[in-house]
């Protein structure tokens, strides 16, 4: 699974909708995720990865895709040290 | 310095209240693990700053709404020190939203963070406090026995907080454990921003006969007195800590004669 899949997983099952209604382009809003369901998403993605993501860099996450981006990258900097 | 030599353990010591609590220990001699949550950056400022006190500091990062990760953080600590002298459970998370638009998993997380990591963190700390001694401080707040704007669920979980707390006093008090809580009134925190509107800290000023908002170091001074020995016949307390707002609201609105 890619991290885009796996992190689309997460959010679907901590937001109870259709993985299929996820695209780069859903908003948090469009997801229907309240705070609570962000902070939760963002903790189960810092497990799974075993990254940190602060709250600064999170609120600039406009859709699923800059989050999916975010970790990307991320995950990309630990496998190069 | 009354607290020399012993070890303490902070949750939620990076910042806020937590922070001033873990100073204010540092500050009387003793070593200090900060936890922390998602502000990792905050949490090693706080213990640099204990560091300059003249005492050794730690962070450890640990979600205390997670039995995995509390059982993680007490194996770090078991391993390193192999003792805990004074446990605050001092972390906490909400939804401040109307009864209405509370659903269960705002209940669970709520819950979880601030109810049931005492519990659960308490069996562990005890644990390394055997044979020893120690002392417990849980963090309340007026909430638990007064209703505040959209604080239900946090009102509720520190309601359960202080019940526990009297439980494990009396059942830990052969074990030469003190268990107390410290319940404050509105603190000038991030938190505060979060569940009251702007303006609030102004009226807080009114509300309080003491005439100033409470500090996030007056509540570290009741809590560092309770970890004294002078206040070790003092069990399953809670100790308010509000400038007088909770017994004096009546008389402040003129209606107390
Ligand atoms: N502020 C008030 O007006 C007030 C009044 C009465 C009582 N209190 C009580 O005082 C205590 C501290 O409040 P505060 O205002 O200082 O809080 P705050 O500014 O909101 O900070 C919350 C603290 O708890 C930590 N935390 C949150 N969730 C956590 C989790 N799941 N696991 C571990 N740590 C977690 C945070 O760590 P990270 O930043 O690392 O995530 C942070 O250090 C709380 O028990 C609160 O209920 C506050």
């Amino acid at each position: 699974m890619t991290v885009e899949e796996q992190i689309r997983d997460i959010v679907a099952r901590i937001t109870r909708v259709d993985k299929s209604i996820i695209t780069r382009e859903s908003t948090f809003k469009d997801i229907k995720a309240d705070s609570l369901d962000v902070v939760q998403a963002l903790v189960a993605v810092e497990e799974l990865f075993e990254i940190e993501i602060p709250d600064e860099e999170a609120q600039n996450f406009q859709n699923f895709g800059d989050f999916v981006s975010y970790v990307e990258n991320k995950v990309a900097q630990t496998e190069k040290v | 310095m009354s607290l020399e030599g012993k070890l303490a353990l902070v949750t939620g010591g990076g910042r806020g209240i937590g922070k001033a609590i873990a100073l204010k220990l540092a500050s009387q001699g003793a070593d200090v693990i900060v936890n922390f949550f998602r502000h990792r950056d905050t949490a090693q400022e706080t213990a640099g700053e204990i560091e300059a006190l003249g005492v050794k500091a730690e962070t450890v990062r640990a979600n205390v709404g997670d039995p995995a990760k509390i059982d993680e953080m007490f194996d770090t600590i078991s391993t390193k020190f192999g003792r805990l002298d004074i446990f605050i459970s001092n972390a906490a998370s909400g939804v401040g939203r109307p009864i209405t638009e509370l659903d269960v998993k705002a209940w669970e997380w709520t819950m979880d963070i601030n109810a049931r990591a005492l519990l659960l963190c308490s069996q562990r700390a005890a644990k390394l406090m055997s044979g020893r001694g120690g002392k417990i401080v849980s963090i309340s707040s007026l909430g638990s026995s007064f209703v505040l704007p959209n604080y239900t669920l946090v009102g509720v979980s520190k309601a359960a907080l202080e019940a526990l707390t009297r439980y494990l006093a009396i059942e830990f008090a052969s074990q030469n454990i003190c268990v107390n809580a410290v319940a404050a009134s509105a603190v000038e925190t991030e938190a505060l921003k979060f569940y009251f509107k702007e303006g609030m800290a102004q009226e807080g000023h009114h509300l309080t006969p003491a005439g100033r908002m409470v500090a996030p170091e007056d509540v570290a001074n009741v809590v560092s007195f309770l970890c004294s020995e002078e206040a070790l016949m003092i069990r399953g307390q809670t100790i308010v800590v509000d400038g007088g707002t909770s017994v004096g609201l009546l008389a402040l609105a003129g209606k107390g004669g």
